[in-house]
C-alpha cells in the first residue's frame, strides 16, 4: 500500500456563520486547504476526488450531494466526490476513505472537507437532530438524547471510578485557556473554575444539563467548516510544505442500543479503534506526544484518555486533576481547545482535530505549541461510542 | 388498554435481544419468536436531563438503564424521587411520546 | 422642561408608591460580576440607546422585543404608563441587559419584557429571575403575568418555571396566552433559578452609576457605535 500524507490544511472560524450558504463555507476551509499546500485553484489543479463529511446537510439545511456541489462550486470538475456520513465521526471517516482512495493507488491527491452548519435551527431542533443518530425505538422514541447519555455514562463513572463534578469543570478551563491561543476556536471566553464550582452563585451559572453534567461541562452548538489536502507520500514534492504522514488508521463499532453495552463504564470501541492505529503504525501510547480526544462532553476526554492507553482505566480524572493533560504536561490533551471550546460542528470536528494535530507536528501551533511533537492521535467519537475512529499522525525525519 | 413491551428469543439457541436485531447475536439464525418483556429490575445507572428535544413541553425528564432479572438491560424514562444505583423497581408500560397520529409506549421504571 | 398644568396633570397615571428594587450582584461563570439595579426615571433617554439599535434585527425576534421596550420606556419616562419599573444589568459598568414590568393592581404585576444586550452568560435568566424576585418578594405581589415572543424565551420561562396556563386572561401585549408565575410556583423554582448576593459593595456599584452602553452588538455584526 501506498503511503499518504497531509499537504495542506484549513479551518474556518467555528461559531456563527453570519450569511453565505452551506458551500460557502465549506469552500472557505477547502481553499485554504488548497493554498497552504500551493495548488493553484484553477486548471491543472491535480485534485482527483473530493469528500465531504457532514451529518446535517440534508437534514438541517436541505442539501443532499453535497460533495458533487462542492466540487463544481470551486471549478474541481471532473474529480469524483462523495458525501460521507458516520454522525460526529464524518471527518475522520472522511479522511479514512481518503487514505483509502490513495493507498489502493486509485487516486493521486484527495481533498477532504468537512462542514456543519447547526445554527440555523434552534436549541432543542438541534438536540433533536444529533438524537437522530440514537436507536429509534429503543432510545430516540423515549426522548433520550446524546447529554441524557452522557449523564448516564456520568454517573457510573462516578460511582465506580470517583471522577468529581470538580475533575469535569478542571478539563473544560484546560480547554478552554487552550482555546484562547487557537484563532479559529468558537469561545475565547475562559470560565473561572472557583466560580463554576464552589461559589455561592455556581449551581445556578453552571445548571444541571443532564444530572450529573452540567452547562460548562458540555461543548456548544457551533457551525464550521475544516479541511485537509491528502497527496501521495511519493508524489508530495511538488507541494509547499513537507507533508505530515497518515501513520495509522482504526475504527472499530459497538452496540448501536448503549444499554446494550458489554461493560457499561466501558468505551470499547475507542480502545480498540486506538489499539488498531498503534498496531498500523508501529507506535504506542507513550509515542504519542500530542492528542485531540473527542470531548462533546467532558467526561469522553477522561474515559479516551483511559481507553487510549495514556493512563489506567479509572485514573484519567486523577491525570487531569495533577495537570498532566496540560501544555507542558505528561500528555498535553486538547491543545486546540477540543470540542468544549473550539467547538464541535458535527462533520468538521474529526478533520478539525487532525489540522490541529497537523499544526503541531509542523511547529505552527502558537501560542499552544507542544515542543519537539513528532506523533500525535486524534479520536473522533461516533454515535455514544458506536463507531469510533481513530487516526495517528507522524513528522517524517528529513 | 395495556401495551406490553417484547423481547426476542431466538428460536435456534434461545438468546434474548431488546431491541430487535435481524440476526441472533449468539449463533446467527434469523428467526425469532417474541416473548413479554416486564417485571422487576435492577437500577443501573439514572440522570435528570433538563434540556429536551423539539416536542417535549416539560421542564425535565428522569431517565434510567435497568437489568431484568433475565439479563437484558434496557434505557427507559424514570419516575423516582430519589432513585440509587441498585435500587430495585417495577418496569411498567407507558406513553414516552405524544406522536401527531400515534403515541410512542416504552418503559418507565417506577 | 415638561410644563405640569392641570391638562399634563390629567394625562398622567395615579402612581403607587414601590419600594425601590434593592441592588444584587451575581458571579457569572467567568468571575466577572453583574449588579442588577433599578433605573430613575431619568435615566431612560439613555438606555432607549442601547435598545435602538436592536430594533431592526429580525434574527431571535430582537427587532420586536426591541421596539416593545422602546415604547414601553418611552411610556414610563413621559408619564404615560402606571406603576412601571425598570432593572437594568451591567457587568464592568457596561449595560448587558433589560428587564421591564408594571403593577396592575397591588396583588398582580405584568411581565414586560427581558432583553440580553451581552449573550452566552445565562444574563437573561437572571435579569428575568431578578424581575419575578421584586414582583413577588419585595412588592409583595401574589401573582405576575407573562407571555413570551420568542421560542426561547417560552422554553425558559413557560417550561422552566411550570408556569401556570390562564388562556381567558389577556396581557397587554398583543392578547396572546398568557402564562403565570403565582407564589406558590416562585417557592417551588426560586432555590435552582434565582442567583445573587446582598448587598453590593459600594465600589461595584459604583460602577453601575453611569452605565456605559455597548460599542458592539455580536446580534449586529459590522456595527459599532
Amino acid at each position: 500500500m501506498r503511503e499518504v500524507g497531509i499537504v495542506g490544511v484549513g479551518h474556518s472560524k467555528f461559531g456563527k456563520m453570519s450569511g453565505g450558504t452551506f458551500t460557502d463555507m465549506l469552500s472557505m476551509a477547502a481553499v485554504q486547504a488548497l493554498d497552504d499546500a500551493g495548488v493553484k485553484t484553477g486548471m491543472g489543479h491535480g485534485v482527483d476526488q473530493v469528500f465531504v463529511s457532514t451529518m446535517g446537510a440534508g437534514i438541517l439545511n436541505k442539501q443532499s450531494g453535497i460533495a458533487s456541489a462542492l466540487v463544481d462550486y470551486l471549478n474541481l470538475r471532473p474529480a469524483m466526490a462523495e458525501t460521507i456520513e458516520n454522525g460526529p465521526a464524518s471527518g475522520a471517516s472522511a479522511i479514512k476513505l481518503g487514505y483509502m482512495a490513495i493507498a489502493s493507488g486509485m487516486c493521486d491527491c484527495v481533498l477532504v472537507v468537512g462542514g456543519e452548519m447547526m445554527r440555523v435551527v434552534s436549541g432543542w431542533e438541534g438536540t433533536d437532530f444529533v438524537a437522530t443518530m440514537l436507536h429509534p425505538e429503543a432510545e430516540y422514541n423515549y426522548g433520550l438524547t446524546l447529554p441524557a447519555f452522557a449523564g448516564l455514562f456520568t454517573k457510573l463513572c462516578m460511582e465506580k471510578y470517583g471522577v468529581t463534578e470538580t475533575d469535569l469543570s478542571i478539563v473544560a478551563v484546560k480547554n478552554h485557556e487552550n482555546a484562547t491561543h487557537n484563532p479559529v476556536a468558537h469561545i475565547h471566553v475562559v470560565p473561572n473554575l472557583y466560580c463554576i464550582t464552589e461559589d455561592e452563585d455556581a449551581p445556578i451559572m453552571n445548571p444541571y444539563v443532564a444530572e450529573p453534567l452540567r452547562m460548562y461541562h458540555c461543548c456548544p452548538v457551533s457551525d464550521g467548516s475544516a479541511a485537509v489536502l491528502l497527496c501521495a507520500m511519493d508524489k508530495a514534492d511538488k507541494f509547499k510544505k513537507k507533508p505530515i504522514k497518515i501513520a495509522g488508521i482504526g475504527q472499530a463499532t459497538d452496540t448501536h442500543a448503549v444499554a446494550e453495552r458489554e461493560v457499561p463504564t466501558d468505551l470499547l470501541a475507542v480502545r480498540l479503534a486506538a489499539q488498531m492505529a498503534y498496531k498500523m503504525s508501529g507506535l504506542t501510547p507513550q509515542d504519542i506526544d500530542v492528542a485531540e480526544l473527542h470531548d462533546a462532553f467532558q467526561i469522553l476526554e477522561i474515559v479516551e484518555s483511559e481507553e487510549v492507553g495514556f493512563f489506567k482505566r479509572g485514573e484519567g480524572h486523577i491525570a487531569a486533576r495533577n495537570g498532566e493533560t496540560k501544555i507542558g504536561g505528561k500528555i498535553p490533551i486538547n491543545t486546540s481547545g477540543g470540542l468544549k471550546a473550539k467547538g464541535h460542528p458535527l462533520g468538521a470536528t474529526g478533520i478539525s482535530q487532525v489540522v490541529e494535530i497537523v499544526k503541531q507536528l509542523r511547529g505552527e501551533a502558537t501560542g499552544r505549541q507542544v515542543e519537539g511533537a513528532k506523533a500525535g492521535l486524534a479520536v473522533n467519537f461516533g454515535g455514544f461510542g458506536n463507531n469510533v475512529v481513530a487516526t495517528i499522525l507522524t513528522k517524517e525525519e528529513a | 388498554m395495556e401495551q406490553e413491551m417484547y423481547a426476542y428469543k431466538c428460536t435456534t439457541c434461545g438468546e434474548l435481544h431488546h431491541p430487535k436485531h435481524y440476526v441472533c447475536k449468539k449463533c446467527g439464525n434469523r428467526e425469532f419468536e417474541k416473548v413479554p418483556l416486564a417485571g422487576e429490575v435492577t437500577l443501573v445507572t439514572y440522570t435528570k436531563v433538563y434540556n429536551l428535544p423539539e416536542g417535549y413541553m416539560k421542564p425535565y425528564i428522569g431517565f434510567g438503564i435497568a437489568k431484568f432479572e433475565n439479563g437484558l438491560v434496557v434505557s427507559g424514562q424514570l419516575e423516582v424521587e430519589n432513585p440509587e444505583i441498585g435500587m430495585k423497581l417495577m418496569a411498567t408500560v407507558g406513553v414516552v411520546k405524544e406522536g401527531i397520529g400515534k403515541d410512542y409506549y416504552g418503559f418507565i421504571f417506577k | 422642561m415638561m410644563i405640569v398644568d392641570k391638562m399634563e396633570q390629567s394625562l398622567r397615571p395615579v402612581e403607587t408608591p414601590m419600594v425601590t428594587y434593592p441592588p444584587k450582584y451575581i458571579t457569572m461563570a467567568t468571575g466577572e460580576k453583574l449588579v442588577i439595579r433599578q433605573i430613575a426615571r431619568e435615566e431612560v433617554p439613555h438606555i432607549l440607546e442601547a435598545v435602538k439599535p436592536l430594533m431592526t434585527v429580525e434574527a431571535d425576534f430582537y427587532d420586536i422585543v426591541a421596539s416593545r421596550i422602546y415604547s414601553e420606556l418611552l411610556g414610563y419616562y413621559r408619564y404615560r404608563v402606571k406603576d412601571e419599573y425598570c432593572l437594568i444589568g451591567t457587568i464592568d459598568g457596561v449595560l448587558v441587559g433589560i428587564v421591564n414590568g408594571r403593577l396592575i393592581d397591588d396583588k398582580v404585576g405584568m411581565s414586560y419584557h427581558t432583553m440580553t444586550l451581552k449573550q452566552g452568560l445565562r444574563i437573561g435568566a437572571q435579569l428575568f429571575a431578578a424581575k419575578m424576585e421584586y414582583h413577588l418578594d419585595f412588592l409583595n405581589q401574589e401573582e405576575v403575568l407573562i407571555v413570551a415572543e420568542s421560542p426561547n424565551g417560552f422554553k425558559r420561562w413557560m417550561i422552566e418555571y411550570e408556569l401556570e396556563s390562564r388562556p381567558e386572561t389577556w396581557h397587554e401585549l398583543g392578547g396572546v396566552p398568557t402564562f403565570v408565575l403565582t407564589k406558590a410556583l416562585w417557592e417551588k423554582h426560586k432555590a435552582t433559578k434565582l442567583g445573587g448576593r446582598r448587598p453590593v459593595k459600594e465600589e461595584l456599584l459604583k460602577t453601575a452609576e453611569h452605565p456605559i452602553l455597548p460599542a458592539t452588538y455580536a446580534q449586529i455584526p459590522g456595527y459599532k457605535r
